[in-house]
């Protein structure tokens, strides 16, 4: 089975700045893993032992992202091997734009089973690559991923919604988008990191991947902090427990939350 | 931090300002800021402050921490690697140190590692193999058992004895303000041959089980690190084959383990440089939120004094760690450098907390607040693994010797 790792090289959340009209400037972000997706590093590499296979990581973005730290840091993550697509033509590409290379590559790295990813990324969050990646290949694509384990002809895959947990049955090709709870990432050790050195790593070039020119380009026409919502800031004394209870439950009642 | 690397010559020396002038890179490598990476996560996962709290409160060791450090690689660092090792350099082995004990958790990292390496060099495969093994379940696996009510570091009035006899050693005699001995397996007994009469052939180094017939203990209650217990420990005719609890060759047991003290020395100084920046941290973040007649306490100069000299204090004790840690690493003569580094961090140390709790006042000796603990556990270092005073004298004859 080969698997392949869909990951973002992405600014430290910790070291974004909002500035005072809303903007998020990420300028002082230190590169990383993006947080939400070691959970698919895991399973991936928990998957491929399994059945034998490899996992193959995979990212695209600006020529920034192609730095012996950021692919060290991917592959020793549990990688066999390293896929790039680093051009500075996609600087500021938004989701959809993402997801189209990301698929070209894919088809670029062949016979592919399965595309794990986080299910968000964590700078922009906008949660919608794994799933536009599926449709851009023309596969099934399935976010929501808590575990996902081989089957006689395909995965076996189990989901997180709301009406609680879902198994099913896939055949691959497949996109999986995986929760950030789905499983405790291992962190990678001397070993891995020194190892990391040695894994074979291929830069693919943009325009050799024939990606289609966007059909629709999204133009932000404005950005905003999120509002902090009218808060009323209200104690109940509560020396007299009953009392307290009783006047929240009253004070939810008139705000028509109950 | 490059410590073991060399940069390339240039191609042309035109133009280029000579090797020599730019070997001094503070810039951590690849490898160094992944591995602090990967130990980031780990402490936040595994070892919170709530957790530290906790071990604190209770008097534990943080064994379940240690053992994911084991699971995680990080508890065979600088091990040959037929014990599954990874190398490890000087340098990267005090970062690490320090960021866990950054995390406010005393002797958080790297002193097992240097007793484990002890028993590497010179134990039997058995003994190797039960080492590792105690390692691997997050276990300490000994205590050095050094010091004795009248010997400490005038190793030369030891009086435990060891005396061998057809294939079997006894031991007489008391160790006492012995670390971790309660939570470890065995005891690292530092014992003399009462037979042999130079006192620099008479030490030897036995591996003893705490549970060795003959053995006893008294707890010791202390005011300050929690997480390790102490204790005196009493060896009454306790009889055990040589085979087993011999380490190394006999008559060499000082010299063996004088062997990683500099390495030790340096991982105490990182400790202390940890934890210190640990409470100027929380010291720092206290006096910007701290109000008192109408603004931050950090806006009056006196806190500001306090803090800068904190600052300078921390800079000048990782400098001290790290370019210590690189004479190591390149195999220069540390002399001096070592107890020079001890005596500083461990000084200095102290005395940033000090003023850390200084600024947080009454609040911070109530129970809970870290900056107690990290006051409590680094006065500690000014006497755990020499004190301040042994330094100086050993620093201080080096230092008339190099200018005699």
């Amino acid at each position: 089975m080969k698997i392949v790792v869909a990951y973002k090289w992405a600014p430290n959340p910790q070291d974004l700045e909002v500035r005072a009209d809303g903007t998020v400037d990420a300028s002082r972000g230190k590169p990383a893993v993006s947080e939400y997706d070691p959970v698919a590093f895991e399973l991936a590499r928990r998957l491929a032992d399994e059945t034998g296979g490899e996992v193959v990581g995979l990212t695209v973005g600006a020529a920034a992202i192609d730095t012996p730290l950021a692919r060290k840091a991917a592959l020793s993550r549990g990688l066999d091997r390293l896929v790039l697509v680093a051009d500075d033509a996609l600087v500021g590409a938004d989701s959809t734009r993402l997801a189209a290379v990301l698929a070209a590559a894919v088809r670029a790295i062949g016979d592919v089973d399965l595309v794990l990813a986080g299910d968000s990324s964590v700078d922009v969050a906008e949660g919608q690559v794994p799933l536009t990646t599926a449709a851009e290949l023309g596969w099934l694509g399935l976010g929501r991923v808590t575990a996902v384990s081989p089957a006689t002809d395909g995965l076996v895959v189990e989901r997180d919604t709301p009406a609680g947990v879902a198994v099913l049955t896939v055949r691959t090709p497949v996109v999986l988008a995986a929760t950030a709870d789905a499983v405790v990432p291992r962190v990678a050790g001397m070993k891995d990191i020194l190892a990391a050195a040695k894994k074979p790593v291929e830069v693919l070039a943009l325009a050799a991947l024939d990606v289609p020119a966007p059909a629709v380009t999204l133009a932000t026409l404005g950005t905003a902090k999120p509002s902090g919502g009218d808060r009323q800031a209200v104690l109940f004394d509560g020396a007299d427990p009953a009392a307290a209870a009783s006047q929240l439950v009253g004070a939810l009642r008139s705000a028509g939350v109950l | 931090m490059g410590s073991g690397r060399r940069r390339a010559p240039p191609d042309d020396d035109v133009g280029h300002i000579p090797e020599r002038h730019t070997t001094m890179d503070f810039t951590l490598t690849d490898e160094q800021e992944l591995l602090l990476s990967s130990l980031d996560e780990l402490l936040e996962r595994e070892c919170p402050e709530s957790y530290i709290a906790e071990l604190d409160l209770h008097h534990e060791s943080a064994t379940s921490f240690r053992k994911a450090l084991h699971e995680a690689g990080f508890m065979s660092l600088g091990f040959p690697e037929e014990y599954g090792g990874t190398p490890c350099d000087a340098v990267t082995l005090v970062l690490l140190a320090e960021r866990v004990c950054r995390q406010g958790l005393n002797n958080g990292f790297g002193l097992e590692l240097l007793q484990a390496m002890d028993i590497l060099e010179f134990g039997s495969e058995a003994q190797k193999q039960e080492i590792l093994g105690l390692l691997a379940n997050g276990r300490v696996p000994f205590a050095l058992g050094f010091t004795e009510p009248g010997a400490g570091s005038d190793n030369s009035a030891m009086t435990t004895s060891a005396v061998h006899h057809d294939g079997l050693v006894t031991f007489n005699g008391t160790k006492t303000l012995i670390t971790a001995a309660l939570q470890s397996k065995y005891l690292l007994v530092m014992a003399k041959n009462p037979d042999t009469e130079d006192p620099r052939k008479a030490i030897s180094m036995y591996l003893v089980p705490m549970d060795a017939p003959g053995v006893t203990t008294n707890r010791l209650e202390k005011i300050l690190w929690y997480t390790q217990d102490s204790c005196e420990i009493f060896l009454d005719d306790v009889t055990l084959p040589e085979e087993d609890c011999l380490v190394g060759v006999k008559g060499n047991g000082f010299k063996q383990l004088m062997r990683n003290f500099e390495m030790e020395r340096l991982v105490i100084a990182a400790t202390c440089l940890g934890q210190a920046q640990c409470a100027f941290d929380d010291a720092a973040a206290y006096a910007a939120q701290r109000v008192q007649f109408g603004q931050p306490i950090g806006n009056f100069q006196l806190t500001q004094l306090k803090l800068t000299d904190m600052a300078i204090k921390l800079e000048n004790m990782r400098n001290f760690v790290y370019k210590t840690a690189w004479m190591l690493d390149r195999g220069l003569p540390l002399k001096s450098q070592g107890a020079l580094c001890k005596r500083y961090c461990a000084m200095s140390g102290f005395e940033v907390a000090d003023d850390a709790l200084q600024i947080f006042g009454g609040v911070g000796v109530t129970v809970g607040a870290r900056i107690s603990r990290l006051w409590r556990d680094l006065r500690g270092h000014r006497f755990g693994g020499g004190t301040d005073e042994i330094m100086v004298h050993i620093a201080g004859r080096q230092i008339v010797k190099d200018h005699s």
